[in-house]
């Protein structure tokens, strides 16, 4: 976002070109993803802020009528996440497996390769990963190893996942929509056979692996943050640099905005959604594997508690860019934890969170055809 | 019709027509692409409107141009391309299409309303079948008996043999004279004079005008269609080479064998410095030969190799490094990237595993966009943002500056004013100087005369050739019309096709 060319070719003179540009577009995704143009970001940044505190102020609606002022919730929603000590820790603890989750989406859907299989990748990760540190024969390696190999393992694990939805729509011709929704109750099954059977502790009366405490990631900022969100902090750049400067990253937005050029002249654009679904599942995976030994002390059947959905959203309210990514998943995240802490003081109904993210998301698409259709009557 | 005109923008496609359907007469509508065939009728099945003229049904004078009061009086179109409902079957295609009453008729009412008709025409469909998994052959029949469902009067079909098998085709043709015989009036739209003759009469459309207006079949010979129908006016918008090359060159470009779709084991050689133009209607196998030899798709069969070296379909990086250059027939489908930038597109190709930033990428993009004279604000500037001419000058910037040993150019002036498709001529033509191998895929006629050293016709997927300069233009069009095609049938003895 930082070169803001406002020189566009007067388009008054010459006869419109959209006329002579057959390939519909579907609107705001190209709108995201297109070169920045001071235009372009004041409404890739004005639209979801806007939606947002729109949304929170249906939330305040739904929380009037639920009886209690809703200034006073935002206020201990604020203190929650800002002034309490461990406010800042926990939402970045919450927001590391949505950002890293919700980078692998940015990529995936530059490309137009709508997957949303991150759930299922990231379950897939987490037991692969625990299967691996809690084998028997490695519990005498030192911790780092331990951890690298977990990691690994989950990453891979996540990647052949993803993967596999790349095979079957490059080999098939399977929508990679359902196919990856599929994988990630394939992936959610695996888990809850894993945790009572596979990996199962057999000294543990409840239905889980055995503790993973050889292999838990180290820990700063106070007790909760753990090296997972160094990762997530260290994703951002990585990806943003890849968008910008990498071949890679020139194909995948090549493949979003016209796969037929990018095959005739480029590269097989087959090969770049196999690719670009193997790095969002590897991160998918990885997410998991973080989760399971940054926060828990055994993998359970409870392991799956949405990141890989929420992440979607993550992803389309960061614009499909690595650093909007990052805030938005802070930003989710803090609602999260802001709003758990509410929720006790004020007795609200736990749904609320959910129904304010969604309605940003309603939001946003909204102030997206807005903004659009604005442009275009200019 | 009456002295109908209609202008699309700057093209005027159909300009002052006079059109007469008869009762009991199949009508030949004739013409190269663009000539305003299938305009004409879509204006008499209230698909268009004109922008002047008079249009006449049984005497009554259309006001609207709406396709439903106009079907009314028993005008029906079966378009070129099919509008069944691929998951229905016959009898559910019929009744959407007239439905009687809001209640959907129990199955077999609806069968033996397509029963009726089927033993009616003499039009064989199979019923119970969804529309998808007829023939081709099948589903044109059910789109005609759907127009006859309705009791069409005036029967008007686009290119109705265009994707038919020559047995069905002529089936197809006894089948309209069978409705001509009840009293019906047919128009035929076509581009192969066989077809021609199976008619009474014939108008022949030339860029919008007619050449030959509502004549006599039997009044002219296969040779005055074919010259009516590509013109003898030679002056092309494109300068003419001033030389030919005479001599065989070392062959450069060569196709064994290749079979995709239409194009059915086609054998070509270009050689280096030579300009073989491939002249030919829309449809007879261009898009397939243009998907094989770029390497977009794998032929069935056979090679397409370049100094020796075969071609990998599906590695566009490669066939670059090989020296061949591909100029698509959909620039914006193929060849160019909108949303991207001008120097992004110039890069495609031969992208850098690690670009150099955006600042150096518009520094070392503007001498070639200089160099190709492409007009524009700037490498920044969106591709999209480009005219026609200017894209296409882009396409040519990217692909020719790194000196191709051959190029692949689809229709390269496609869309293009006179001026901008002159450049682009005088380009290739410059390259092919240089020494290069030009495949030049072309529909007008005239531009082609006007580069080529050798010129082969594609004819339902099989080149017939060579024409050599000087060009004999009436032969090159009886060719393009299927003459040739015919002839060779003759010379073999007969049906050849599978029915």
């Amino acid at each position: 976002m930082t070169s803001s060319d406002t020189r566009q070719p007067a388009s008054g003179t010459t006869p419109s070109p959209k006329s002579t540009w057959p390939p519909k577009l579907d609107g705001w995704l190209d709108a995201v993803s297109r070169r920045a143009t001071a235009e372009g970001i004041l409404s890739s940044i004005l639209v979801p802020v806007v939606s947002a505190l729109a949304a929170l102020v249906v939330g305040g609606v739904l929380i009037a009528i639920d009886g209690v002022n809703p200034l006073s919730v935002y206020q201990a929603i604020l203190q929650g996440v800002f002034t309490k000590s461990r406010g800042f820790s926990y939402t970045a603890t919450v927001a590391t497996p949505l950002v890293l989750i919700g980078v692998g989406y940015a990529l995936a859907y530059r490309a137009r390769v709508f997957t949303i299989g991150g759930e299922g990748q990231y379950l897939v990760g987490a037991v692969a990963g625990t299967a691996v540190v809690t084998a028997g024969g490695v519990g005498d390696l030192p911790r780092v190893v331990l951890i690298v190999m977990g990691l690994g393992a989950a990453m891979v694990a996540g990647a052949l996942w993803g993967g596999l939805a790349g095979v079957l729509a490059n080999r098939f011709g399977a929508s990679i929509v359902i196919s990856t929704l599929m994988l990630s109750f394939i992936g959610d099954s695996l888990l809850q056979w894993a945790v009572r059977d596979g990996i199962r502790d057999p000294e543990s009366y409840n239905a889980n692996s055995r503790p993973i405490t050889a292999a838990a990631l180290p820990s700063f900022f106070g007790q909760k943050t753990h090296l997972g969100f160094l990762f997530a902090l260290v994703l951002v750049p990585i990806a943003w640099w890849l968008i910008r400067r990498h071949r890679w990253g020139f194909r995948i937005d090549a493949l979003g905005h016209n796969p037929g050029t990018l095959d005739a002249n480029e590269f097989s654009s087959a090969r770049v959604t196999l690719s670009v679904l193997v790095v969002a599942g590897g991160l998918a995976g990885l997410a998991g594997m973080v989760e399971t030994t940054g926060v828990n002390i055994r993998l359970g059947q409870e392991a799956s508690v949405g990141y890989g959905w929420d992440a979607i959203i993550v992803a389309l309210i960061g614009r499909l860019h690595p650093l909007g990514v990052l805030i938005a998943g802070l930003g989710m995240a803090g609602l999260t934890i802001g709003f758990e802490s509410a929720q006790r003081q004020f007795e609200l109904p736990s749904s609320l969170v959910s129904l304010i993210t969604a309605f940003v998301i309603i939001f946003v698409v909204w102030g997206d055809a807005i903004a659009a259709r604005w442009k275009e009557a200019r | 019709m009456r002295s109908v005109s209609r202008r699309f923008g700057e093209t005027v496609a159909l300009d002052g027509v006079d059109f007469e359907a008869r009762p009991g007469e199949i009508h030949a509508l004739l013409g190269a692409n663009g000539a305003g065939k299938t305009t004409l009728m879509r204006i008499l099945a209230g698909l268009d409107r004109p922008d002047a003229g008079t249009v006449e049904v049984f005497g009554r004078r259309i006001e609207s141009f709406e396709p439903g009061p106009i079907r009314a009086l028993g005008v029906a179109l079966v378009q070129q391309h099919f509008t069944l409902v691929p998951t229905l079957t016959a009898s559910e295609n019929l009744v959407l299409a007239r439905p009687e009453g809001a209640l959907l008729p129990p199955g077999r009412t609806a069968g033996v309303r397509v029963q009726k008709l089927v033993e009616k025409f003499g039009l064989e469909v199979r019923d119970g079948v969804p529309a998808s998994q007829l023939s081709v052959g099948e589903r044109q029949r059910l789109e005609i008996l759907r127009a006859l469902d309705a009791d069409a009067k005036i029967l008007l079909l686009d290119e109705p043999t265009a994707v038919l098998t020559d047995v069905e085709a002529e089936r197809l043709l006894g089948v309209a004279r069978a409705l001509a015989d009840q009293g019906r009036a047919l128009v035929v739209i076509t581009h192969r004079l066989a077809e021609v003759e199976a008619c009474d009469r014939v108008t022949v459309l030339r860029e919008g005008i007619e050449a030959i207006s509502d004549g006599s079949v039997d009044g002219y010979t296969r040779a005055d269609l074919a010259s009516a129908m590509i013109g003898t006016d030679t002056s092309g918008t494109i300068t003419a080479r001033t030389t030919r090359r005479t001599q065989a060159a070392p062959v450069c470009l060569r196709v064994r064998d290749v079979s995709l779709g239409r194009v059915s084991s086609l054998t070509l050689d270009v050689g280096e410095g030579e300009i073989v133009g491939i002249a030919g209607v829309d449809g007879n196998g261009q898009s397939e030969l243009e998907a094989a030899l770029s390497g977009r798709s794998a032929a069935e069969s056979g090679e397409v190799s370049i100094s020796g070296e075969p071609i990998a379909p599906g590695d566009p990086r490669s066939r670059r490094g090989q020296g061949l250059a591909y100029i698509p027939s959909d620039r914006y489908s193929w060849g160019l990237i909108g949303p991207m930038d001008l120097a992004d597109n110039l890069e495609l190709g031969r992208v850098l595993p690690i670009r150099p930033n955006r600042p150096a990428r518009h520094k070392a993009a503007r001498p070639s966009l200089d160099h190709w004279d492409v007009r524009t604000a700037g490498p920044h500037a969106r591709t999209s943002s480009l005219s026609g001419g200017n894209a296409q000058k882009l396409v040519l910037a990217r692909e020719l500056d790194e000196h191709p040993s051959a190029v692949l150019a689809c229709y390269p002036t496609r869309g293009l004013d006179p001026e901008a498709a002159d450049t682009v001529a005088t380009r290739l033509v410059a390259a092919a100087e240089a020494g290069c191998a030009v495949l030049w895929i072309g529909a007008e006629l005239d531009e082609l005369l006007a580069v080529s050293d050798r010129i082969e016709v594609l004819y339902d997927g099989t080149l017939f050739g060579p024409y050599l300069p000087p060009f004999d233009r009436a032969a090159i069009g009886l060719a393009m019309a299927g003459d040739a095609a015919d002839r060779a049938r003759t010379a073999t003895g007969g049906e050849a096709d599978p029915p």
